[in-house]
């Protein structure tokens, strides 16, 4: 358009006008970017707008990682679970060099030396800096049968011959910290799985229930959800922990710790649930299928669900965080899981008290992977509910 | 002029005379109070022939009045605690672990049978009311008479053969109590650290009976109280053990001044105390006992933190690093006393086990030794116990007189090759892929060892014996339940193994009751149904059918009617060699370390001792009433 | 407006009368009773019991009875104020109970404050410079105090106290101030332990306060008004405080009834470890030894205070939100 279009139009005032060919489907063309974001199914946009979300996605990784390193923990540890030294009782976390005596030698630990203070009653340990014992990478180490099938000796890092290799320190009995937080894992993050699996099945039957059916049904349950949530979390999860026959085997225990856990957390799930259904059932596209037959199950299940699926999965990851520090908390207190079951939980139990604090401090790292995996899950669930109405 | 010097040189005698009687000074804190003519002067408040303490330990001084002693306890219930520590008793236990008087003036006793208490004239309970025969008389016809009190009769220390003894009020201050056949626990009982008590504060617990006060009057009384009946309300005023009625009068050297519940409880001397020490001065030294209830877990870090005086109780082995880091920053010494049990932990193998092929198992002496010699106590002494403990069978300890160097290591040495010797003699050859025996009947053998949960020692301890044991092809799962539930799998054989600390009397003399030795009671664990048998009086339970258990009934026996301490030493060398033999039960490590912090100021407390329940009461052999602070030890 | 409180309120009674069944089941399912597990504690303390004596306390305290009629008797003791009978401590549950309480209800309130003067401004920050550093940096601060469990925190912080300002450890006040009288010098002790638990307990919560005020805030400076508001050049505080951060303080007051179980029971796990002279403590000790109408009582107290918060929360969200009252109801 220039200058020179514009006086060619007699007696039209002066507005600048196109002189390009019409094109009638112009307005409706899209460019190849647009196309692509109209056509997207709901699931695309939604990883289309989590992706944005950095944190979310370095999160989703650590969760990742994490919960894939439950599978092979028994590889990428250098000790077994119940390995213990009774020669490196609590003894303090070695770092790994890479120079010794200015040449570059790759990485080792120097050797641990150990001396009884009888005065003290302490066991104290001194590195010897004239014995260097390089780690060992894809090496046979500590047996054990790999997921109850093979028996293998594995290990992607290993101590140097006859050295030890405690990057984290030793508890009492001289077990490495390292190794059994990894294990810790596996408890740690399945209860929350599980726990939330099994409130998530419940919220949705519920809530659906409140929120379609309404009436009677709906005042029912919205009082016993009231009931549920006026409890305080813990000390009912303490009187119901102490309900558990202590002759259970630790399995379970395991699973009763965790029904306990979900037993409480499913409210939130069902309330958001209810409300929504009351949201959603006066719309048209319900009320069509209801007029065409379609049974109530079809209508929640096929047509209202996945309308606010994300937001609920959204809502579930952020509750397992919740489960999480509640197993670690009954374990701390003494009564969620015990020994021989390692979780993270019963980690920090042995580390609650005076003597770890002042002395062995390194025996309260087991917090840190809590911290991470809360977190982790906090800053995923936030990025999985901001994506998950990806039309605002 | 003769008269004048008589009456001068009786002035004199008087003045000398006054002096010799206030020479003995007031304990500073009541001097107010005696001054203010609230309490009577001290020649007035000790009875007549007060207990002279005089203790010939080479670390020991008189004392000075003043002060307050803190300590830490778990939760308010343990403000019996001090009934223990104070020990004051009718009869008691000395340093050398034989029983004087203490309360009593005198006791003669007859062959075992008939005892004369001789109670001292003038002594008074903490009120300043006279204690005396008669408070003798209100337990025997009004409290232990009576139905609704005692629904059950008398306590089991009373009871020879279930028949309870003669009693009789011979004066103001003389009691007896006869019975027909020797009662060897009488003594011990009265000087346990959680004695019978066959007196009662008559004056006082009058006003709730309604032999005194009428039935209405007493049942009224009660509901408006809130008990259920006037025998509740009675009851609960009582407890002098329990020591949680601030207005009960005692006998004790510090009595209770604070009601349930309570985050602080303070203990005020007793001004009637009946004790003195070698210048005439009354006892206790210690003004008051303060008296903190605070998390359990949090002791160990409060002590650490010079928050307490003396304490013991809640401390364990393993904050003994961080008490002593602490010994100079806070100004106290953190002390090692031994503690006296058989040993330290023992597994008790089920001789009353529900399975059969467990039974038959626990019951073979064979099978016994053999897991018990294939523990490695070194290992387990050195990784739990910093290798202070001392590697032993669940038998007395090298201090009693009773001990022999057999007994200790009788079948505890570590010899996996004579256990697995001794396995395969009784027959379990066969075993499984793994490596693991089974059982005749083809299940694998797996030990389960019922815990009652409580401790990481407990933990660690199964955990080492469990790889121990791997190694002769034995395994081992512990299952942990809370106590009460652990108790009734034991009583019921559900538990075929049972962890539990051992002799509870590690340190006995020849007079000391062998009774723990011998099938006696349910709480056994390893013959609950045979000691019920003899608890209940040959009914209920089962009667023992090894000859052993039954020599150790008989030896029990003989050691109650034996005249002499030559016999009595007989049997019990006898019961502990039977035990030595047959590994009842399988001790691992003994002479544990209880660690004990005491402030720099405070005094008299033994530098090295031992940590003993029964007898001994803890601290309470060594004569708290004699701790004082000395100014010159405080920061 | 009035039908309205009467009608919660009428609500209440069956949600309490529900809750006071749970409670007493739960109670009640562990095996054996308060007397089984005294003996078993003197036991484990190598001390013995009587036989006989056990005999007649299991009498007395009617623990033979039926479990329908112990029920009866707690609940229908309750609605006159007798709490039931405390065996540990041989008293009626309502001495035992009342300082604790008191102490809770301090202890919960003032972490609530805390976590409204906390969360307020950085709530408030994040919106209004939603992505920036600050937003992120407050964002993570707040995660952490959510990701700390607060038993590990409250141990460290008191330790450290302890070796840094010579706090004593644990309690809420040093040994020596216990069962005085008020004084300068124990309202300075109280204050120099009591941080620690508030801090402990009100880290939790508001990391979740500040990501839902962020989250309304941000929804109403979306709105219309606002945006026509700073279209005609109101300075944007003005813009901020007139309008948006009245719903945001609507939304304060709502959302007690959220955080308050977690006050709650926040405060019990931390009282526990800091040893602090509240409900947790002792409810703990209660359950272990199945003191039952003192462990019930507890629970129901806890309960009643949750019940009684987030009815006060409803009806002040009512009483300030005209909306609501002109339209009818609560959506929660």
């Amino acid at each position: 358009m220039s200058a020179s279009d514009l006086a060619q139009v007699p007696g039209a005032a002066d507005h600048l006008v196109s002189t390009a060919p019409f094109d009638p489907t112009s307005a409706a063309r899209l460019t190849p970017e647009q196309e692509r974001f109209y056509l997207a199914s709901q699931w695309m946009l939604m990883w289309w707008k989590f992706k944005r979300h950095r944190v979310a996605v370095v999160s989703g990784i650590i969760l990742l990682l994490m919960y894939g390193s439950t599978l092979v923990t028994e590889v990428l540890v250098p000790y077994n679970l119940h390995t213990r030294h009774t020669d490196f009782i609590y003894a303090p976390p070695q770092s790994v060099r890479w120079i010794h005596e200015g040449r570059f030698v790759g990485p080792f630990v120097y050797e641990l030396t150990k001396t009884l203070n009888m005065e003290t009653l302490r066991r104290d340990y001194t590195e010897n800096t004239s014995m260097p014992h390089p780690l060992r990478f894809f090496c046979n180490g500590d047996p054990y049968r790999f997921w109850g099938l093979v028996d293998m000796s594995f290990h992607i890092v290993c101590p140097g011959e006859g050295a030890t290799l405690f990057l984290l320190g030793t508890d009492r009995l001289g077990r490495d910290v390292l190794s059994r937080i990894f294990y810790g894992a596996r408890i740690s993050l399945t209860i929350g799985l599980l726990g939330i699996a099994i409130s998530f099945a419940l919220g949705l039957v519920i809530g659906g229930i409140a929120g379609y059916f309404g009436g009677w049904a709906d005042l029912v349950i919205q009082r016993v959800i009231e009931v549920i949530r006026s409890f305080p979390e813990l000390p009912l999860w303490m009187a119901l922990s102490a309900v558990l026959p202590v002759t259970w085997s630790p399995i379970l225990i395991y699973f009763g710790i965790t029904g306990i856990l979900a037993m409480l957390e499913w409210t939130g799930l069902a309330r958001a649930v209810r409300s929504k259904l009351l949201a959603l059932r006066e719309e048209d596209y319900c009320t069509a299928a209801r007029l065409m037959g379609a049974r109530p199950k079809r209508i929640i299940g096929r047509h209202l669900l996945p309308g606010f699926m994300s937001h609920l999965i959204a809502s579930a990851t952020l509750s397992i965080p919740g489960m999480i520090l509640g197993e670690t908390a009954l374990s701390f207190l003494g009564i969620g899981l015990r020994p021989p079951i390692t979780s993270w939980g019963v980690l920090l139990n042995e580390a609650q008290n005076i003597n770890v604090v002042a002395l062995y401090p390194w025996l309260m790292l087991p917090v840190v992977p809590v911290i991470v995996i809360i977190l982790a899950f906090n800053f995923f669930g936030d990025g999985l509910r901001d994506a998950a109405d990806p039309y605002r | 002029m003769m008269g004048r010097i008589a009456r001068s040189v009786l002035t004199m005698l008087a003045a000398l005379l006054l002096a010799g009687v206030a020479g003995a000074e007031e304990p500073p804190m009541l001097e107010a109070q005696v001054a203010a003519g609230k309490l009577p002067p001290l020649a007035q408040r000790l009875p007549e022939t007060p207990l002279v303490v005089d203790i010939k330990r080479p670390d020991w001084t008189p004392g000075r009045y003043g002060g307050d002693m803190r300590m830490l306890m778990g939760k308010d219930r343990d403000i019996r605690m001090l009934v223990v520590y104070g020990y004051s008793r009718l009869v008691g236990y000395d340093e050398q672990l034989r029983i004087v008087p203490d309360i009593l003036e005198k006791i003669d006793v007859e062959g075992s049978r008939v005892f004369t208490l001789h109670l001292r004239r003038g002594h008074k309970w903490s009120d300043g009311q006279p204690f005396t025969a008669a408070d003798f008389r209100y337990y025997w016809d009004d409290v232990v008479s009576n139905k609704e009190l005692s629904p059950f009769g008398l306590p089991q220390a009373l009871l020879v053969r279930s028949k309870g003894p003669r009693f009789e009020v011979l004066n103001e201050t003389t009691v007896r109590y006869s019975w027909d056949e020797p009662n060897p626990q009488f003594l011990a009982a009265l000087a346990g650290p959680s004695p019978i008590y066959i007196y009662r504060p008559a004056h006082y617990l009058r006003k709730f009976h309604p032999n005194y006060i009428g039935q209405e009057k007493a049942n009224a009384q009660a509901s408006a109280a809130g008990s259920r009946t006037w025998a509740g309300l009675h009851q609960k005023k009582d407890e002098q053990y329990r020591n949680d009625n601030p207005d009960l009068p005692s006998l004790e050297p510090w009595v209770n001044t604070t009601p349930l519940p309570s985050m602080r409880f303070v203990l005020v001397r007793n001004p009637y105390f009946h004790r003195v020490d070698t210048a005439g001065r009354q006892l206790p030294y210690i003004d008051r006992v303060i008296v903190n209830i605070s998390e359990d877990k949090l002791i160990p870090a409060k002590a650490g933190a010079g928050e307490v005086d003396l304490q013991a109780r809640y401390l364990r082995f393993d904050n003994y690093t961080f008490l002593k880091q602490n010994e100079k920053r806070n100004h106290f010494r953190v002390r090692l006393w031994e503690k006296v049990l058989g040993s330290q932990m023992a597994l008790y193998p089920n001789l009353n086990a529900d399975d059969p092929a467990w039974r038959t198992l626990m019951r073979d002496v064979r099978f016994r030794r053999a897991l018990s010699l294939a523990i490695d106590r070194h290992e387990i002494n050195e990784v739990v116990y910093f290798g202070l403990g001392i590697e032993s069978g669940n038998t007395v300890l090298q201090r009693s007189s009773l001990y022999r160097g057999e007994f200790r290591t009788a079948w505890s040495t570590f010899d996996p090759k004579a256990a697995n010797a001794l396995l395969d003699e009784i027959g379990l050859t066969q075993r499984d892929a793994k490596g693991l025996r089974l059982l005749p009947d083809g299940r694998p053998m797996e030990i389960v060892v019922d815990t009652s949960g409580e401790s990481t020692e407990e933990t660690d301890v199964l955990e080492l014996v469990r790889d121990s044991w791997k190694k002769v092809g034995i395994a081992l799962f512990s299952r942990p339940s809370q106590r009460e539930v652990f108790r009734k799998r034991v009583f019921s054989g559900k538990a075929m193994m049972s962890v539990w600390s051992g002799l509870n009397n590690g340190i006995p003399t020849p007079e000391m009751s062998p009774l723990e030795l011998a099938p006696t009671t349910q709480d056994q664990l390893q013959w609950p149904m045979w000691g019920q048998y003899y608890e209940n009086n040959r009914t209920g339970g089962q009667a023992p059918d090894m000859p052993d258990a039954l020599e150790l009934v008989r030896l029990y026996d003989a050691w109650r009617n034996a005249t002499n301490d030559a016999e009595r030493e007989q049997t019990w060398l006898r019961m502990l060699g039977i035990h030595a033999e047959q590994v009842f039960t399988i001790g691992i490590v003994t002479r544990a370390l209880q660690p004990v912090v005491v402030s720099n100021a405070l005094r008299n407390v033994p530098a090295n001792g031992i940590y003993s329940w029964d007898p001994g009461a803890y601290f309470g052999f060594y004569h708290t009433d004699t701790f004082w602070f000395d100014p010159k030890g405080r920061p | 407006m009035l039908r309205y409180v009467v009608h919660r309120v009428l609500l209440m009674i069956p949600t309490m009368v529900a809750i006071s069944i749970i409670v007493f089941v739960i109670i009640q399912l562990p095996p054996g009773n308060y007397l089984e597990s005294y003996i078993a504690e003197l036991q484990a303390q190598g001390e013995s019991v009587d036989p006989q004596k056990i005999a007649f306390l299991r009498e007395y305290y009617g623990l033979d009875k039926p479990l329908f009629e112990q029920y009866v008797r707690w609940a229908g003791g309750m609605l006159v104020g007798d709490f039931g009978y405390s065996f540990e401590f041989n008293l009626p549950v309502t001495k035992v109970i009342g300082d604790r309480m008191l102490l809770t209800i301090i202890v919960s309130g003032i972490t609530i404050l805390f976590t409204w003067a906390v969360a307020f401004p950085i709530g408030i920050y994040s919106a209004t410079h939603q992505y920036s550093w600050g937003d992120y940096g407050l964002s993570l601060v707040g995660f952490l105090g959510l990701a700390i469990p607060n038993f590990m925190l409250a141990l460290v912080m008191m330790y450290l106290a302890n070796v840094y300002f010579g706090t004593s450890i644990g309690g809420l006040m040093g040994p020596e101030f216990i069962g005085k009288p008020w004084s300068w010098a124990k309202t300075q002790s109280v204050l120099e332990h009591a941080w620690i638990p508030v801090i402990v307990i009100g880290t939790h919560s508001t990391a979740g306060m500040i990501r839902r005020l962020r989250a309304n805030l941000l929804d109403e400076l979306q709105k219309q008004y606002v945006v026509t508001a700073r279209a005609k050049g109101l300075p944007p505080r003005k813009v901020l405080f007139k309008y948006p951060l009245r719903m945001a303080l609507n939304f304060f007051i709502s959302d007690i009834g959220s955080i308050l179980p977690h006050i709650i029971s926040g405060t019990e796990i931390t009282a526990i470890v800091l040893s602090l002279p509240t409900a947790g403590p002792m409810l703990l000790n209660a359950l272990k030894s199945q003191d039952m109408y003192l462990a019930g009582s507890f629970l129901m107290f806890l309960a009643l205070m949750i019940v009684v918060g987030v009815l006060i929360s409803d009806l002040a969200l009512v009483a300030l939100d005209p909306r609501i009252r002109l339209q009818g109801g609560v959506a929660r």
